[in-house]
């Protein structure tokens, strides 16, 4: 019988947009309109419109040893092209963000090839080659995996996660990267996820409100959201877990 | 360094507070005349960008600004959350609680009474000041740093 992936547990909403955002077999829902010129100054690795710098000769050009492995794995565009590797990175905030960073760890494995994800501490990094990078981070920005508000591109100085929000509803941010304006009620990064100012400034639109953000959101919150405890099928499957790794600690012989 | 015979209370609030939010409500609990010192806390907003490429150039934040607190610029360097106060004695906390509610609108805060200042210098403390420190600023700044700030004319 072949494998079919379950993605995850639970009977509440979060759980269900969880195993939606991982199904790689599903849409996701597009929200925003994003510009390829848009999405490269927001993560400021080059120039919009500049051609990618190399890190080695393109495959078809270099003497690749004789390896079954090389034979069978098809490589991504970036990788054909000898890009470098460059990264996106993101921070949510707990007060019903859309997507959480090991959430974001998990679809990013399912959905995309050749990546490299990690989840640190209230944030989560995407590592790819450069020019495959640029599209699976418009798409990452462009859908129902981002809210202006409550979710920000930061590539250092991340904090905010679990903070507060602001009084305008935006999450906190030591760099102020992004804005709300407040005459037309959009976001607009004013610099880049590495805090460099930027030339022109790129709006993202309008945040989500909070009856759209309780619906999608991944994360589980006692007070502003959908409580842990409401999930008995999610708590079940932690305590199976938790269960099941502690019995094993002991080396059980059945 | 504080005394235990001054009660001290703390302001948690449902959001970050703007600049102008923190001066109004600061402005209304300086009036009540009975503050002995305060600390507007949260988390810090640097001048300068600390890490990464842009390390060392400027950081434009909108939080990051001088308020007026009676007489006294003050320079905002944290984005406050909470404000912690000690006060003459515990007649005024009634008085602190009402300016709080005309001061904070457009969302809910809680004020509680307990001890949120340091009460014995600690080793860090010692390491930082050396022995002949001024027991009245421990715990409420940092060396190196702007220092407190005395609000003129209160009283």
């Amino acid at each position: 019988m072949a494998y079919k992936p379950q993605f995850g547990p639970g009977s509440s909403t979060i759980a269900e947009n969880r195993r939606k955002q991982m199904d790689p077999s599903k849409k996701l829902e597009k929200v925003r309109d994003i510009s390829d010129e848009d999405i490269v100054l927001i993560m400021g690795h080059k120039a919009p419109g500049a051609a990618y710098p190399t890190m080695h000769p393109p495959l078809a050009e270099q003497q690749e040893p004789d390896c079954p492995i090389r034979k069978m794995v098809v490589p991504i565009e970036g990788a054909k092209h000898g890009d470098r590797i460059r990264f996106i990175q993101f921070a949510d905030s707990m007060y019903n963000a859309p997507c959480q960073p090991y959430q974001r760890s998990y679809v990013a494995a399912y959905r995309y090839r050749g990546v490299d994800p990690g989840t640190l501490s209230g944030r989560q990094i995407v590592e790819c080659r450069e020019r495959d990078l640029e599209k699976l981070a418009k798409e990452l920005v462009a859908t129902e995996l981002f809210d202006p508000a409550r979710t920000g591109v930061r590539g250092s100085t991340v904090h905010g996660h679990s903070l507060r929000l602001d009084e305008d509803g935006m999450m906190f941010d030591m760099m102020q990267r992004r804005i709300l304006d407040k005459k037309s009620g959009v976001v607009k990064y004013v610099k880049n996820q590495n805090s460099e100012p930027l030339d022109k400034e790129v709006k993202v639109g309008k945040p989500m409100d909070e009856k759209w953000l309780k619906a999608h959101t991944t994360i589980f919150h006692s007070l502003v959201g959908v409580p842990f405890r409401s999930d008995q099928e999610y708590i079940d499957y932690v305590q199976r877990v938790h269960s099941l790794r502690t019995k094993y600690g002991f080396c059980p012989e059945e | 360094m504080t005394d235990a015979k001054y009660p001290q209370v703390r302001i948690v609030t449902e959001r970050l507070l703007n600049p102008d939010t923190v001066e109004r409500v600061m402005n209304l609990i300086v009036a009540t005349g009975g503050v002995r010192r305060v600390i507007l806390n949260g988390p810090r907003i640097p001048g300068v960008v600390t890490v990464g490429p842009a390390k060392g150039s400027p950081n434009p934040h909108a939080m990051r600004k001088p308020i007026k607190i009676g007489e006294q610029k003050v320079l905002l360097e944290v984005h406050v959350g909470t404000i912690v106060l000690e006060l003459e004695s515990r007649d005024f906390i009634p008085a602190i609680k009402e300016a709080c509610e005309n001061g904070f609108t457009r969302f809910s805060f809680y004020i509680q009474e307990g001890r949120y200042m340091k009460t014995e210098p600690s080793l860090v403390d010692y390491a930082k000041y050396g022995p002949d420190a001024d027991k009245n600023i421990i715990g409420l700044s940092e060396p190196g740093k702007s220092g407190p700030i005395i609000l003129q004319g209160t009283k």
